[in-house]
């Protein structure tokens, strides 16, 4: 039997409004959490595009010169292989770094290039990252190398912190979660318990079980939304607030937020990712409601 | 309609409530159900809506066996089943009209259905003038009147009523009785729980006693026990102060007596 659209939201919205109070509440919790999970999404697209080069412990890029001849970037390969400070060394060929440029370099600067103008490039890790001067030393000026970058003491430090912070969102989010998921479970079994009678007379005349149930997953659906587009406001006011739609230019490319900044796209992404997760807890706490206290 | 075929059904594996039970009933017919307190009658109420399942033996329900039927089909078989408790279970913020219009809402039929039917049944349960008043301002029998409406205004096939009277006098009772006795006229079967003993006698109509969930008497044209039973044969015409006390549209006493011989009581 089908069930009408707008009985289930009448029904849904009435429930909520009766029960305004817990509703309010649970809506905050959701906001409050998503926000946080969205806050931690962005920190870690930040921190991805200001650190792209440095992700998976990544110590050393041993620039290889443009004009570099097969022999000589052979040559430099093993030595890199063979000295006893590198852990692992991965190649990136003209293409990777032409595209890594343009994703990283402002507009202008790499608009004026091509791809045979970039170098390519040995990504090593060092089995102790505070021995890059060594190798730097080691290697610039040896036949084909353009030139050798580490990552600064910095950048891990800038990387660390990111990390910790993130994982300090995520898991006080996971938290706030799990307690909106019971704030909505309590409002939907005060609002069953509320409307016992009707139930009850709507199983004795015949009621399917999904007219009874809908409304009341509705309502919990209602609140997952309501609360995940608070979240997609914070996240949004975020992202423009503090600067991170940004975009790179050569004059800015020192600050740290510049650096952090991202697409539109990103922004969306992470929006989306809140959205679902909000409507998920919703519909999961709503769910574990109707079946534990909804006897259909 | 129903057949109850060695039907046993005993709660947490001790307390029997209904014990080896085999009884038949045709459609169309009106039966009491009888017995004290604590006899089965309601726990045999709620297997024919399948709010329970039996331990053993096997029921069938309008053509159908309920013991087989999957969780999802209930709601349809209840479709075919209208049900009045003691308690009238009405819906206190929900006028008369909306009362019974609620019934057929749920299951989905359409407006111009509730807006021809709603009516129809208020007339026939006499509520016409209060459909718009709460259940609150009504009196008991008004109240269990508006019940009577809803449990019928999608026809069902069967009316199954618990303690109907419950909580009514006996005047009212008679009202409800009489209510009861002319949905059955129109082809349901109706079956009705009471330890209502005056109703029973009056009414005369086939009567099925439990007595600790175990069935001691099925009796066509019966009374409510043998006591009363002895009195009644005393008193002479057994359906006379039905007609005679009775206000409002009269049951038609002929058709009343007509209907009895032919079920060769």
């Amino acid at each position: 039997m089908p069930v009408s659209a707008g009985y289930v939201a009448r029904e849904a919205t009435s429930n909520l409004w009766r029960n305004r109070l817990m509703t309010v509440a649970a809506i905050l919790t959701v906001a409050v959490s998503l926000a946080l999970v969205g806050s931690a999404l962005l920190l870690k697209q930040g921190a991805t595009t200001a650190t792209v080069r440095w992700q998976q412990g990544v110590n050393v890029i041993v620039w290889v010169d443009p004009g570099a001849s097969g022999v000589q970037n052979q040559a430099v390969h093993s030595q890199l292989m063979q000295d006893p400070l590198v852990k692992t060394c991965t190649y990136r060929n003209q293409a990777y770094d032409y595209a890594e440029a343009k994703r990283l370099l402002p507009a202008q600067e790499v608009a004026a290039t091509q791809q045979s103008d970039y170098p390519s490039s040995y990504r090593c890790a060092l089995f102790n990252p505070s021995e890059a001067t060594v190798v730097k030393q080691e290697f610039t000026g040896k036949p084909g190398v353009n030139s050798v970058e580490f990552q600064a003491a910095q950048i891990r430090t800038m990387q660390n912190v990111i990390h910790i912070l993130q994982w300090v969102f995520l898991s006080v989010a996971v938290v706030l979660l799990l307690s909106a998921s019971v704030l909505i479970l309590n409002t939907i079994r005060i609002a069953i318990f509320a409307r016992r009678r009707e139930v009850s007379v709507m199983k004795l005349v015949g009621a399917t079980n999904w007219f009874i149930r809908l409304p009341f997953m509705a309502e919990g659906l209602i609140q997952g939304i309501i609360g995940s587009a608070v979240a997609v406001l914070v996240v949004l006011g975020l992202y423009w607030g503090i600067g991170l739609n940004t975009a790179k230019t050569v004059a800015n490319q020192g600050s740290l937020i510049a650096q952090m900044s991202m697409s539109g796209w990103e922004v969306a992404g992470t929006c989306i990712v809140v959205g679902l997760v909000g409507i998920g807890v919703g519909v999961v706490g709503s769910a574990f409601a109707v079946r534990r206290f909804l006897d259909v | 309609m129903i057949t109850f075929q060695n039907v046993t059904k005993t709660y947490k594996g001790t307390t029997v409530a209904l014990r080896d039970c085999t009884v038949d009933i045709d459609k169309g017919e009106f039966v009491f159900l009888v017995g004290p307190s604590g006899s089965g009658k309601t726990t045999f109420i709620r297997l024919l809506l399948r709010e329970e399942v039996p331990d053993s033996g096997r029921i069938w329900e309008a053509g159908r066996e309920i013991g087989q039927l999957s969780k999802w089909r209930i709601p349809y078989l209840r479709r075919n089943i209208g049900c009045v408790f003691q308690d009238f279970q009405l819906l206190p913020n929900k006028s008369v009209f909306e009362n019974v219009a609620f019934a057929l809402e749920v299951i989905g039929r359409p407006k111009h259905v509730i807006a021809t039917q709603v009516p129809q049944v208020l007339d026939l349960v006499g509520l016409t003038k209060k459909s718009e008043n709460l259940p609150g301002e009504l009196s008991g029998g008004e109240q269990q009147r508006v019940a009577v409406a809803r449990a019928f205004v999608n026809r069902p096939l069967i009316l199954l009523a618990d303690e109907p009277t419950g909580n009514l006098d006996p005047k009212t009772s008679l009202g409800i009785m009489r209510l009861l006795d002319r949905i059955n006229r129109t082809g349901t079967t109706v079956v009705v729980a009471t330890h209502d003993a005056g109703m029973v006698d009056q009414m005369r109509r086939r009567v099925i006693e439990l007595d600790r969930g175990t069935l001691v008497r099925d009796q066509a044209r019966g009374v409510y026990g043998v006591d009363s039973a002895v009195a009644v044969a005393g008193a002479g015409s057994p359906t006379g102060s039905l007609t005679e006390e009775a206000p409002g549209p009269a049951v038609d006493d002929l058709e009343f007596i007509a209907q009895q011989r032919r079920l060769g009581a």
